[in-house]
């Protein structure tokens, strides 16, 4: 009401003065520019329809601009809000009220090879807001995804700073091919992955996340057909920043934090480990041997807590200076990030700079150039699970009354250097079985290092030779290298056998890529008509040498790289390989009033990884839309209109396809030598006929505007039936054909098997407080997927129903990928402390824990509750049964924002479940059954006949037999759900007031204090539920992080 | 216009060039059309035969020795009693507790396919290319023969896991699935899908025709880490001595036993070195008495994890010391005090525990880890010999002894030791002391459980069948239960032949990916 009275006031002020300013050729124009609430936007643009001419707000949001007395609009922009086009009429002063703009509904979406606005956009995608996490401590944007988009579910396993994240969009869309989806910025699709040779390395943190103005995430077969072959596991479109108009703008961003671990393994202490350790031996007839030396020194170690580190320190400095004129926009920035991991040698540190330009030279063409340069360090340690070196394996075996440290020993540790490779068994009868290291000298004298240096450019130019064609072309080179080094010392742990070695890598993978293509659109009348065709090539040449040597001259030498003479055996490798793609693509949009629409699109892709003569693929996508909230009984109806602002129902079908990698058609010899003589032998067996993977999408869905678009829902359920797998066939051991991996034969690519994914993905958002003082926001996600092999592959004739997919899982038809795979356990038996478990016919069976010649033999059991043992019997592969799906099946997140005048308090939350979790730290570490230690969950041992627990009798050397190593345990097979306090950010920005002193020099300054990854609620008793691999089986994975850090952003 | 037509022109003379982007091919391999194109590409070829008898994949993707490079000497020996696993590597073999997705298990079958299949693809391979005159027909079929030998030999090996013995039933049981054509396509795949586990005397059959062409066909000498013809005769022997066929190990044996002390062989010269560690110094890995080895190398060899020397070796030699020897063996009175063995290639030390221990020290490069791993020596050939002889000769055979005494006699304190034909009561006596000879002589080279599974059934020379009883896995303490002629109890339980762990199950993925393969019971 109060805007009401405003307006008339000024209409009546500027009809009072209309006489004067007829005659004038130029005028002046002054005015304010305010938010709903009345606050001034600073910096809005304020330019006169028509013209050039045009200024930006001061702080107050006020302006002068002097116009030509033909104006008749002002165009008035600010950053967040809705454009705003105002009448001049004979005004001298304006006041402006911009609203902020929806951001869900109305602005564009980043297809492949353009844009589209989102109320016209038929397909599925989702857009995540990068400002939300460019903040954070994080070295790559993608262990920031999780939680923030429906449909797509991203797995941060462990607490390692330089691994990447597993992100999955829409489930799993093959069992031997790829599954990552592709990410394309700024037009280029850019390569990937945990690619460094000696440590882990994450190709994602060469984009810094302030950078990303934009990210789309495209879902279904519509959206993404267009990049065919590489689409089947989801696109994920970036686009980085250019400069807006107005005065320069420099941003500087600072964080630092502290990391710690979210969860530590609950370990035995030294009293306790004796006890445990001594009645292994004595339950197997063996002298005690813990402890028993007391005039040895005794000490208590968590060596945890030699492995890992307090209050890791990061940081994240950002500086940005951007801005545009009429024909120069810029954009710059420089970015030093560096995060320390919980494991002593763990960490990354990176350096970006960004430089992106784009030139308008006329009407015609418009030029541009964004370029990153970067440089990523990695530090990292042996993290096998189960490596005599592993961080964490080791660090949960090693035995806790012996010292790290001995006075005696070399360099003050415990080790045996130069005798042998042991530790001191302190108060012990013996050293630790499996002669774990010293992994606290191992940490500090081990070195594993990568650098490497990325630049990605890419230069287009486009040109725009009538109105509405737009032709594009843009060259782009991603160019990966990596320097990789690793020294093993000589003298104690993985260096020691052979007297020290040396390791180096040199990695440089180089992506070019040209596209060229061309958007028409046509208006004709209601009829909207838009056209997109264009031819893409693309190159990857992927190089490496390694050059190792061991045996060195001297320990000294393993610390940096390579050194000449240093080393008596010495070896070199290397590799090169070239692949390539070919591609022509086009779409076709048609909307009838902006109320109906149909699109069709395709790809044609030739990939050199198949067969010549079978080499190339067409992906065709269809979508249509329907906006029932442009049709007039909507708008017509008062309920409708008013409540549901805007509507929009959609479907979609496509075909995609799926890259394949290497020459899966040619049956080939490598080199195999025979000790030091050449040698050539098979290492894969090819089928000629192989043709590409292809999968069918479709999509069905809502999205509405609620209440003047202040809340929208969005809906999808699709479909995705890959029905045309690649699947790598195994081959029976027997038949001896090359590339065995695992307990598995060689494979042979076969276009066999389907696979379905069916979900639905829901987010609901909105202001539902929008007070001048007081806002409130949130959102909500919730993903479903399901996931089912619906066939595999036929054997002499008969279809398979089951693929041997690792130690505990199986691939089943019928079945989600990936289920989790074993015997089932019926506990304890009462009586005699035996483990139990269930043959397939349901009868019961006991590991026999009496020492002797039958310990470890498995009998026929009459009852939980009868120590008595049956018949000899056995467990066997036909008893092993279904324990649970290893691929969570819900996710999703939640997000809310209070802002109250300056403050703002955001939280997020998300969470996952329907998976369940093999818990192999429990069964393989924690409850091992060797001179180890162990988890605190071995005192609930069975002890005495009566007992009732549901922790077996220990007994030394029995691990196989009463945890079933290497197989599936329903024992230790877990609930995986967990809710995760993501993040909590408390920040204060400083208000317009309050800057005055700094004169305008300073435009905004905000502090700011977060908390990431602040709680875990779940009944998973391992470390973390996100510490999974891919199939659900957690293998002794480093703890996650959690991180407090404090900042400050400031805007000149 | 103008600008229009530029561009147009760059971008179709820039299309024509772009086809050559999918023309691209691996730069680490050559294809199979051109594996056996050349001469020199056959050579290479058939060395990666033997590369693959030398460092089959481990389970975790790692070269581990197997199925004759390093695991086969390691895993005969944990098999059997005369050696004790101290960490918990060979753990599961030593204690038997082996099921169908073992890695040792899986590691050794699928190593052995691996071999049998490689030898089958160059096979043809040699086939196709003495057609096309790349090779003369003389080097077709002597890489031919060298392939059949390694075939045959890893279909022995094969029936010596995961079948019962010869004897039992008289070859009349289930045997090995047996290979003789390459399987380098689906179709090839699919014919094996209707092949059984073939009988035990059938696959006996094959390796014997396999080495009679082998025989036939390998050069008198060639590269220790080669077959030879004597190497095929040698194996056929120990063969033969599976089957019980004396006469066949006798004829055999004759072709390369000439002689009564010391004994050679007519072909190639082999004979038996001086001293009971020559064979196995350090780089002396060719005398005349080593026939085949596998070869291993500081640039390729099965590891830090598997190689034999860091394996065998004590840490005081920079090994690991995670097998050591046997008291029931040590202090078995049968192995004279004074036998050089004992010394030359035994050594004291500390073991992975820490404690002190004794240790085969046959295998010295703990560094470079290259000690080849033997597979015949004459030594085994006498032994072999001597045993047909005895048990084919009524009373004590005075061939026999001689023959006996051609392997032992160099490793006494002092002559007047030595056996004579007087000295044992009877035939079943001398017998037992050749099998006891055995054990001694090949004490660490993988051999024991060969003998154990072919005497399995046997009523007279393996008390009570089965696996005998070891010591308890991980502690031979303290060091004074060696005892030389002292007692010692085993504290790990025998195996009765009946048991069915006596064989190791068929590898789960085998009977899954190929279900006419059938399990053995109980797994």
């Amino acid at each position: 009401m109060r805007k009401l009275l405003e307006i008339k006031w000024f209409v009546l002020l500027g009809l009072l003065t209309l006489a004067c300013q007829v005659m004038a050729q130029t005028r002046t124009i002054t005015g304010k520019v305010t938010d709903a609430s009345d606050n001034p936007v600073p910096n809005a643009s304020v330019v006169a329809r028509g013209t050039k001419v045009g200024t930006s707000t001061g702080l107050d949001g006020s302006f002068t601009l002097k116009v030509p007395a033909t104006a008749r609009v002002l165009v008035i922009t600010g950053v967040g809000f809705a454009p705003m086009e105002l009448e001049i009429a004979n005004r001298e002063t304006i006041k402006a009220v911009l609203t902020t703009a929806d951001k869900s509904l109305q602005d564009v979406v980043v297809v492949g090879y353009g844009t589209q606005q989102r109320n016209a956009f038929t397909g599925s995608a989702a857009k995540v807001d990068a400002a939300k996490f460019s903040t954070q401590l994080a070295p790559a944007f993608d262990k920031q995804l999780a939680g923030r988009a429906a449909g797509v579910q991203v797995t941060n396993s462990g607490g390692l700073v330089n691994t990447p994240a597993v992100i999955r969009i829409r489930g799993v869309q093959s069992l031997t091919g790829n599954n990552d989806p592709l990410i394309v910025v700024d037009g280029i699709p850019i390569t990937t992955g945990n690619l460094a040779g000696t440590t882990n390395s994450n190709a994602l943190g060469d984009i810094n996340p302030a950078d990303i103005e934009s990210m789309d995430v495209l879902k279904d077969g519509s959206a993404t057909a267009i990049y065919g072959s590489r689409a089947a596991g989801g696109v994920i479109v970036i686009t980085t920043k250019k400069g807006t108009r107005g005065k320069a703008k420099v941003n500087y961003d600072g964080t630092f934090g502290w990391s710690n671990p979210l969860r530590k393994f609950s370990l035995l202490n030294a009293k306790q480990f004796e006890t445990i350790a001594n009645e292994k031996l004595t339950n197997a007839g063996l002298a005690t041997q813990a402890g028993i030396n007391t005039a040895a020194d005794t000490s208590n170690t968590d060596w945890q807590n030699q492995v890992m580190v307090k209050n890791a320190g990061a940081t994240n400095q950002n500086l940005s200076v951007s801005g545009a004129s009429d024909k120069l926009a810029y954009y710059f920035s420089l970015n030093y990030s560096f995060n320390r991991g919980i494991i002593v040698s763990n960490y990354n540190r990176a350096y970006r700079v960004r430089a992106n330009i784009d030139y308008e030279v006329n009407k015609f063409v418009r030029l541009g150039n964004s370029m990153t340069i970067t440089r990523q360090e990695n530090g990292d340690q042996n993290n096998g699970s189960n490596g005599l070196g592993g961080a964490i394996a080791s660090s949960l075996r090693l035995l806790p009354n012996v010292s790290p440290f001995s006075a005696s020993g070399y360099g003050g540790y415990n080790i045996g250097y130069p005798t042998n490779n042991l530790m001191t068994p302190g108060p012990n009868g013996k050293t630790i079985d499996d002669n774990f290291f010293n992994v606290a000298w191992s940490l500090r004298n081990d070195k594993l290092y990568g650098d490497d240096y990325r630049i990605i450019n890419n230069t287009y130019i486009e040109v725009s030779p009538v109105k509405g064609l737009k032709l594009h072309s843009q060259a782009g080179i991603d160019m990966y290298n990596d320097y990789a080094f690793q020294g093993l010392n000589a003298f104690h742990g993985d260096g020691f056998s052979t007297n020290g070695s040396t390791f180096n890598e040199s990695l440089n993978i180089l992506n070019l890529i040209w596209s060229s293509y061309g958007n028409y659109t046509l208006k004709a009348g209601d009829h909207n008509f838009s056209v997109t065709g264009g031819y893409d090539v693309q190159k990857t040449t992927n190089k490496f040498f390694t050059a190792s040597g061991s045996q060195l001259s001297d320990a000294f030498y393993s610390q940096k790289n390579v050194i000449s003479g240093a080393a008596t055996i010495q070896t070199i490798g290397g590799n090169f390989t070239n692949t390539g793609f070919l591609s022509s693509f086009g779409r076709f949009n048609y909307d009838f009033r902006s109320k109906y629409f149909a699109q069709a699109s395709f790809r044609r892709d030739g990939q050199s990884a198949l067969a010549p003569g079978r080499r190339y693929g067409t992906f065709p996508g269809f979508s249509v839309g329907w906006r029932p909230s442009q049709e007039e009984f909507w708008q017509k109806s008062g309920f409708l209109a008013r409540w549901i602002s805007e509507a929009k129902l959609k479907a979609s079908y496509a075909k995609v396809g799926n890259t394949l990698t290497g020459f899966p058609y040619l049956t080939n010899f490598g080199n195999a030598a025979y000790g030091n003589v050449s040698g050539l032998g098979a290492t894969g067996v090819g089928n000629p006929l192989l043709q590409w993977e292809t999968s069918q999408k479709w999509d069905g869905g809502i999205d509405l505007g609620i209440y003047k678009n202040r809340f929208n829902f969005t809906a999808d359920y699709f479909l995705n039936d890959v029905n045309n797998l690649v699947l790598a066939v195994p081959t029976p051991l027997s038949a001896g054909i090359a590339g065995s991996t695992g307990l598995s034969g060689g494979s042979i690519s076969q276009n066999i098997g389907t696979l379905s994914n069916r979900g639905i993905e829901l987010s609901l958002g909105g202001n539902i407080i929008q007070h001048q003082d007081f806002t409130w926001n949130l959102s909500f996600n919730y993903s479903h997927v399901a996931n089912k092999i619906t066939n595999l592959y036929p054997i002499g004739g008969v279809p398979t129903k089951t693929l041997t997919d690792g130690n505990y899982n199986l691939i089943r038809v019928g079945d989600p990928i990936h289920i989790i795979w074993g015997y089932r356990s019926a506990g304890v038996n009462k009586q005699n402390g035996n483990a139990m478990f269930y043959k397939a016919d349901g009868t019961l069976v006991q590991v026999n824990l009496q020492a002797g010649s039958n310990a470890g033999v498995i009998y026929a059991a009459n009852g939980k509750d009868d120590g008595t043992l049956g018949a000899k019997s056995s467990l066997a592969a036909s008893d092993m049964t279904k324990l649970g799906n290893g691929v969570p099946t819900w996710y999703g997140g939640l997000y809310n924002s209070f802002t109250y005048k300056g403050i703002g308090l955001e939280f997020m939350f998300r969470y996952s479940g329907g998976n369940k979790i093999m818990n192999v730290t429990r069964q393989d570490v924690l409850f091992n059954q060797k001179f180890q230690n162990n988890g605190a969950e071995i005192l609930n041992r069975w002890t005495h006949p009566g007992q009732v627990t549901d922790v077996p009798k220990v007994m030394y050397g029995q691990d196989a037999n009463i945890s079933q190593s290497n197989i599936g345990n329903s024992r230790f097979v877990e609930d995986g759900r967990f809710l995760k306090l993501q993040n909590i950010i408390l920040s204060y920005e400083l208000g317009q007031k309050m800057l005055k002193w700094s004169n305008g020099n300073i435009r905004s300054i905000k502090a700011f204090a977060q908390a990431q990854n602040v709680h875990t609620w779940t009944k998973y008793k391992g470390a973390d539920p996100e510490n999974i691999s891919t199939a659900g089986v957690d293998n002794a994975v480093s703890p996650q992080i959690r991180s407090v850090s404090v900042g400050l952003s400031v805007g000149f | 216009m103008k600008k229009t037509i530029i561009i147009g022109s760059l971008v179709i003379t820039a299309l024509s060039g772009c086809k050559k982007v999918l023309e691209t091919a691996p730069n680490n391999s050559v294809t199979s059309a051109t594996a056996f194109s050349t001469k020199a590409r056959c050579d290479l070829s058939l060395n990666g035969v033997y590369d693959a008898a030398q460092s089959g994949l481990y389970t975790d993707g790692s070269r581990r020795g197997y199925p004759f490079g390093a695991a086969n000497i390691e895993q005969g020996d944990m098999r059997g009693e005369d050696l004790v696993n101290i960490a918990t590597f060979y753990q599961i073999v030593y204690q038997n507790t082996q099921n169908s997705v073992a890695p040792n298990v899986v590691a050794m079958w699928k190593g052995l396919y691996a071999l049998i299949n490689e030898a089958n693809v160059c096979v043809a391979g040699f086939e196709g290319a003495q057609k096309v005159k790349v090779i003369t027909d003389s080097i077709a079929i002597q890489y031919t023969a060298e392939c059949r030998f390694l075939r045959a030999m890893a279909h022995h090996e094969a029936l010596i896991h995961f079948a019962r013995p010869y004897a039992d039933g008289g070859g009349k049981g289930v045997g090995v699935p047996w290979r003789d054509s390459a399987i380098a396509s689906s179709t090839a795949v699919a014919a094996i899908y209707t092949r059984p586990r073939m009988r035990t005397d059938s696959v006996y059959a094959n390796i014997l025709a396999d080495l009679d062409f082998a025989e036939a066909h390998l050069p008198v000498t060639n590269q220790v880490y080669r077959a030879t013809k004597a190497a095929a005769i040698a194996l056929k022997m120990r063969v033969k001595l599976h089957m019980g066929d004396w006469a066949g190990v006798i004829a055999e044996g004759n072709k390369i036993i000439s002689g009564s002390g010391p004994f050679t062989s007519p072909i190639g010269g082999w004979t038996m070195d001086a001293n009971p560690d020559d064979p196995f110094k350090l780089g002396n890995y060719s005398t005349k008495e080593s026939i085949f080895s596998i070869k291993n190398d500081a640039l390729d060899n099965p590891g830090v994890n598997a190689a034999i020397s860091t394996v065998y070796a004590a840490s005081d030699h920079k090994g690991r010391g995670l097998i050591v020897v046997s008291p029931i063996i040590w202090n078995d009175p049968r192995w004279l005090c004074d036998d050089k063995r004992r010394v030359t290639v035994v050594s004291k030390g500390s073991d992975a525990n820490g404690s002190q221990s004794l240790f085969v020290y046959k295998y010295r490069d703990s560094i470079g880890l290259g000690d080849y791993a033997p597979q015949i020596r004459y030594a085994e050939v006498l032994l072999t010999m001597a045993e047909a002889v005895a048990r084919s000769t009524s009373g004590v055979s005075a061939q026999a002894v001689g023959l006996l005494n051609g392997v032992r006699n160099r490793s006494l304190g002092l002559s007047t030791e030595a056996y004579t034909a007087g000295g044992f009561a009877d035939q079943t006596a001398l017998v037992k002391a050749i099998l006891f000879e055995r054990r001694v002589e090949f004490l660490g080279e993988g051999k024991r459980w060969a003998d154990i599974h072919r005497l399995g059934t046997d009523p007279v020379y393996s008390a009570g069948g089965g696996i005998p009883a070891k010591a308890v896995n991980a502690s031979v303490k303290p060091f004074t239960v060696y005892n030389c002629g002292g007692s010692y109890t085993a504290g790990q339980g025998a195996i009765p032949y009946s048991d069915f762990r006596f064989v190791w199950p068929i590898p789960l993925t085998e009977i899954q990916q190929n279900p006419i393969v059938a399990q053995n019971p109980q797994y």
